[in-house]
């Protein structure tokens, strides 16, 4: 049996010019409405265990999507079947009575998921752990910030041990050391073998943790697959809609000098070419050695960041990246939480053109990202040659010994 | 084909009745959380706190004795006592105004906790009524108790039950109008204060020329609150005050409970 199971399922939103147009509808059953399809046509099986994620753009349906299989939206066609608990994070504190206090709320999400007094009783003191907002646990959640708002409702979503987990970018509220905590949470449900839905705009998050990427492009499933490769085509999708080239002004503008409580920050990204630094900076294929360095200033309580760099073309695709978690380097950093790390290119082996290098710092796990860069520093590539492409590959000619003895010898780059 | 409409009509005036007791029992975890809190609000804040819910009631009893038995000294042509007519007929009545004029307010009320979450939508309706009963129930027993004696007390309790359940269907009607059309619900507490008058709380139905006397049975309420005297207080009351308030009971059951299911999808989505 599948966790969840949608047959030709589609939603059509309506609307309505007053409320008791809908009355009327409802009694009458002639129709009073505008309609807007968002979702059609949708078959899916998604068996236990399975960790799903949802990518498209904004409005493309993927909300509708997952509030169908939450059971917050009915569909108007076709068949939606799911089987098992149910915790949905949808959106910010929704199913929270503001009157409430913290502690109320938490039984009544808990009662409406079907758990007995005796279940919330036991499973209550890990809720207020996790969730970690202390004596306004008593406070009603009216009073509540948004970012404690998010951590209580989270609490709640992953303690009551949900057979089925639905996220609607949740990870990306919350400060730092949170969002940290709840990855580790749903990588520990995922682990457990429950099914988690996940969406997100961050294409690294949903590569990172799912199994299974579909890609929702106008209401219809466009690609179901791998993750990479589904992540793959959408990324090539987005890079064939984005005509304007990045805009280097945006990037480090955003360092700010902001206390590092709870997450971590860039301080400053340097590329340095032959002594100079700034940017532009001016390279020549395979001759110049490009240093970047990274400064950053983290938390001491959380551990010690990651760094990625990537480097995209004109057209925003990432031509190639590279991170510090991925080549198996742990950072050092002082014990205020302050650190730095180098990196060169020799040789830089992308032809000419001009790129852009965007600077991520992220958890240490690779995935979260504190702070970014993004295209920090333009490259400005030229090169002698007239070799054609993105990269100059490292090579060596090789030709039968005696063939042209005064030729013998080999060319390497 | 009529027979197939009143088998549908019959089976769903059955749900009607049946559905509410089922939700009252599955969900009661969650009733007794959301009762218990509106009850709570009510009284945020307060030294006394819970006191207030039943201290509130009495004091207006209290006002209501000191103006008509004390500076007015009003005198009825029965045997029964102004003061206690009045009060019989006043608490259950106030019970009654209550029950219906939040269940047209109860759906947008809870809108945060089912607008974008899973929730049972159908315990909504039944909130009103299980909060008036628990606090009118108590008044009205605390008053039948004094005015009538003790045994009245248990009376009283199988009247406020009874009233809770022919509420029922009106509950959910409200509550889906109230949502819709929202123009019912700005004009609804005039409509409840014009049935007060209509309904012999203040005088005795005796009182009404005789011409006027025939239009009492066209009001639901003035045979309700007749048949709290009759169980009460052994004033008279006529076959038609048991059988009228039945049948439109039974006759609101069905349509009730279905125009809920059918427009509970909508709730959600509607503003």
């Amino acid at each position: 049996m599948s966790a969840i199971v949608l047959r030709q399922a589609g939603k059509q939103y309506v609307s309505y010019a007053h409320e008791w147009d809908r009355l009327w509808e409802v009694l009458t059953r002639r129709p009073r409405h505008r309609s807007f399809q968002a979702l059609s046509d949708i078959n899916l099986m998604v068996p236990h265990g399975q960790v799903l994620g949802i990518v498209g753009k904004n409005g493309a349906g993927k909300s509708t999507l997952l509030k169908l299989m939450a059971g917050t939206l009915l569909p108007s066609a076709g068949s939606v079947e799911v089987n098992g608990r149910v915790a949905a994070l949808l959106e910010l504190g929704s199913g929270f009575h503001p009157e409430m206090t913290g502690r109320e709320n938490v039984y009544l999400t808990g009662a409406i998921m079907g758990l007995t007094q005796a279940e919330i009783d036991r499973l209550y003191p890990e809720i207020v752990a996790f969730a970690g907002i202390g004596e306004f646990i008593d406070q009603p959640v009216k009073t509540y910030s948004s970012g404690m708002f998010v951590r209580l409702a989270f609490a709640v979503a992953t303690c009551v041990e949900p057979d089925i987990l639905i996220i609607d970018e949740a990870l990306s509220v919350g400060d730092g050391a949170f969002a940290r905590k709840s990855f580790e949470r749903i990588k520990a449900i995922r682990d457990h073998g429950k099914t988690i839905l996940f969406c997100s705009h961050s294409l690294y998050q949903v590569e990172a943790i799912c199994n299974r990427v579909i890609w929702i492009d106008q209401g219809r499933v466009r690609v179901d697959g791998e993750p990479a490769a589904v992540v793959t085509a959408y990324n090539n999708f987005l890079a064939g809609e984005a005509s304007a080239s990045p805009d280097a002004a945006t990037g480090v503008a955003a360092m700010t000098a902001l206390p590092v409580h709870g997450t971590a920050r860039l301080t400053g990204v340097v590329a340095t070419v032959g002594g100079k630094n700034g940017s532009p900076l001016e390279l020549e294929t395979g001759r110049s050695d490009l240093q970047i360095t990274t400064c950053f200033d983290s938390d001491p309580a959380l551990p010690c960041p990651s760094v990625a760099l990537a480097f995209l073309g004109e057209d925003q695709r990432i031509v190639t990246s590279a991170g510090t978690h991925n080549d198996g380097l742990t950072l050092a950093r002082d014990p205020l939480g302050r650190g730095e790390v180098s990196v060169i290119f020799s040789k830089f082996p992308l032809l000419k053109g001009n790129y852009w290098l965007s600077v991520y710092l992220l958890g240490e796990d690779g995935v979260h990202v504190y702070d970014q860069a993004f295209a920090a520093v333009e490259l400005r590539v030229s090169q002698r040659g007239l070799e054609q492409g993105l990269v100059s590959l490292p090579r060596r000619w090789l030709q039968p010994a005696g063939v042209g003895a005064d030729r013998d010898r080999q060319q390497s780059l | 084909m009529a027979a197939n409409l009143a088998q549908r009509f019959a089976r769903n005036a059955v749900a009607g009745a049946v559905e509410p007791f089922k939700i009252l029992f599955t969900q009661r975890t969650l009733l007794r959380l959301l009762i218990k809190r509106d009850i709570v609000n009510r009284t945020a804040g307060t030294i006394l706190g819970g006191v207030w819910v039943l201290a509130q009631p009495a004091l207006q009893m209290l006002a209501f004795w000191f103006l008509l038995d004390f500076v007015l000294k009003v005198k009825f042509p029965g045997q029964v006592p102004f003061l206690n007519y009045f009060l019989i007929g006043m608490v259950p009545w106030v019970l009654i105004a209550e029950v219906l004029g939040r269940s047209m307010t109860v759906l947008a009320e809870f809108s945060p906790l089912y607008r974008r979450s899973v929730f049972p939508l159908s315990i909504l309706p039944v909130i009103p009524l299980l909060l008036a009963g628990l606090i009118y129930g108590t008044v009205f027993m605390i008053t039948a108790a004094v005015l009538e004696g003790l045994l009245s007390a248990l009376f009283a309790v199988g009247v406020v039950a009874a009233l809770l359940v022919w509420l029922l269907p009106f509950c959910y009607l409200l509550a889906v109008i109230g949502l819709f059309v929202k123009d019912i619900a700005q004009v609804f507490p005039f409509v409840l204060t014009m049935a007060m008058y209509l309904t012999p709380i203040l005088y005795m139905p005796e009182m009404l020329p005789e011409q006027f006397r025939g239009f009492l049975a066209l009001n639901p309420f003035a045979d309700i609150v007749a048949l709290i005297h009759a169980v009460l207080q052994g004033q008279p009351f006529t076959a038609g005050q048991w059988v009228r308030p039945l049948l439109l009971w039974g006759l609101c059951l069905a349509p009730a409970w279905v125009l809920f299911r059918r427009t509970e999808p909508h709730m959600r989505e509607a503003l």
